[in-house]
């Protein structure tokens, strides 16, 4: 299992949104398929912490990847386009953004923290201490 | 009126397959679990002859489109499904061009906590279940070291990946009201069934030589065919609409949006088109 915390951020108050999302940015997907589980205000949460609203749970992301690569030398490398003119697909392991809605959870958090920790959980087949989840950048979306 | 005779005839919808064409009859997919005997043994049949074919009709083709060795699928991505109803729509002709009439049946797993039994059990008929595992022959490649030689699945025993039903799951997704929180929404579970499955159909690049996939694939299509019914016009974003998806041959995805223009529909959706007058 994968632990991984990230540092606070801002919420804006209750009454400006009506929907918030977690926006994992950039995820790579280029290794065995793994799972996230999410809390919030959670940083010492494990696999046996039960997944409730009063554990600050905040839901999960299952993700679909490639697994080994099956290629020559150099197939699972993400190009460059070559020219100004390069209409060609993008390569199947550039990374993606996940979300999840969190919004039910974020709600249930006290109003005036202002803001938030999330912690991620990240399980895979070979049970890695680190590397199952790697992303770029995590932002909250909120929606009024 | 003798609603007797009416109740035996099959029931039969039609759409235009051109503006200026006259009305054809749609195939209708089902459930695997309301197929009848003949039904299912009709599918495996057509399953069982593409698998035996080598070139560019046969199954291990089709499955090279998703990952080895073409790795053509779209994934995490406004594409995703477009190219995966134009994926199903191609295989299901070529299973058609084998045995008339046979459609692809879909597994409702919103609803079923286990792989349907048509797809699990290890023999069907007296003979081998072509349903349940399938040879993995990489069309027109050599086979490299570490390749799987068949195709595997080890349901549940991913760590920490909730397991079906996903009745919450379909009904968040349902509750979209527009087309990319609809498209995130059912390919977070679908990405979610493919893992609990595990062995090859939790890999990218192999799930697709698993006949489960399809019908797996079937259900995800039937949820966004459910979905346009009640969201109207609710279309990909119109940058998208001209993209031709990667397959053999290409398709563009406008051409996905209507599936009564690719000839089909989803048994129990709730939906009308014009009638043959």
């Amino acid at each position: 299992m994968q632990r991984w915390t990230s540092q606070a951020i801002a919420v804006p108050p209750r009454s400006n949104w009506q929907r918030a999302d977690l926006e994992f940015e950039g995820v790579e997907h280029d290794g065995p398929s793994f799972v996230i589980h999410v809390f919030l205000n959670h940083p010492d949460a494990d696999e046996a912490t039960p997944r409730t609203a009063e554990q600050r749970y905040a839901g999960y992301l299952t993700v679909f990847a490639h697994g080994d690569c099956w290629g020559d030398v150099g197939h699972c490398d993400i190009p460059e386009p070559v020219s100004p003119f390069d209409q060609r697909p993008s390569h199947p392991l550039e990374p993606f953004d996940a979300t999840l809605e969190i919004t039910e959870a974020l709600q249930a958090l006290p109003d005036d923290a202002g803001e938030i920790t999330v912690t991620v959980l990240a399980f895979n087949q070979t049970d890695d201490a680190d590397g199952v989840l790697r992303f770029k950048q995590l932002t909250l979306l909120t929606y009024a | 009126m003798s609603t007797g005779n009416r109740e035996k005839q099959p029931l039969t919808i039609t759409a235009r397959p051109t503006p200026n064409a006259a009305p054809a009859r749609l195939n209708v997919r089902k459930s695997v679990d309301s197929l009848t005997a003949q039904e299912l043994a009709d599918f495996r049949r057509a399953v069982e002859r593409v698998l035996a074919l080598n070139d560019k009709r046969g199954f291990e083709y089709f499955a090279g489109w998703h990952g080895v060795p073409l790795g053509w699928c779209q994934h995490h991505d406004p594409l995703f499904l477009p190219w995966h109803r134009a994926y199903l729509y191609w295989l299901e002709l070529a299973l058609q061009s084998e045995v008339p009439g046979v459609t692809l049946p879909w597994w409702d797993w919103s609803k079923d906590a286990t792989i349907p039994s048509a797809y699990s059990s290890a023999q069907a008929d007296g003979s081998q279940n072509v349903l349940a595992k399938a040879p993995i022959n990489v069309f027109n490649t050599e086979r490299k070291s570490g390749w799987p030689t068949e195709t595997s699945r080890a349901p549940g025993r991913a760590p920490q990946v909730p397991g079906p039903p996903y009745q919450q799951e379909w009904a968040y997704a349902m509750k979209a009201t527009n087309y990319t929180d609809f498209s995130q929404r059912i390919w977070s579970v679908h990405d979610t069934l493919h893992v609990w499955v595990g062995g090859t159909m939790g890999q990218v690049d192999w799930a697709a030589y698993d006949p489960l996939f399809f019908a797996h694939h079937a259900n995800i299509d039937r949820a966004w065919r459910i979905w346009q019914a009640a969201h109207p016009g609710a279309n990909p974003p119109a940058s998208i609409l001209d993209v031709s998806l990667q397959t053999d041959p290409a398709i563009k995805v406008q051409a996905t949006l209507e599936v009564h223009q690719l000839g089909y529909e989803y048994a129990g959706t709730q939906s009308t088109v014009p009638g043959s007058a």
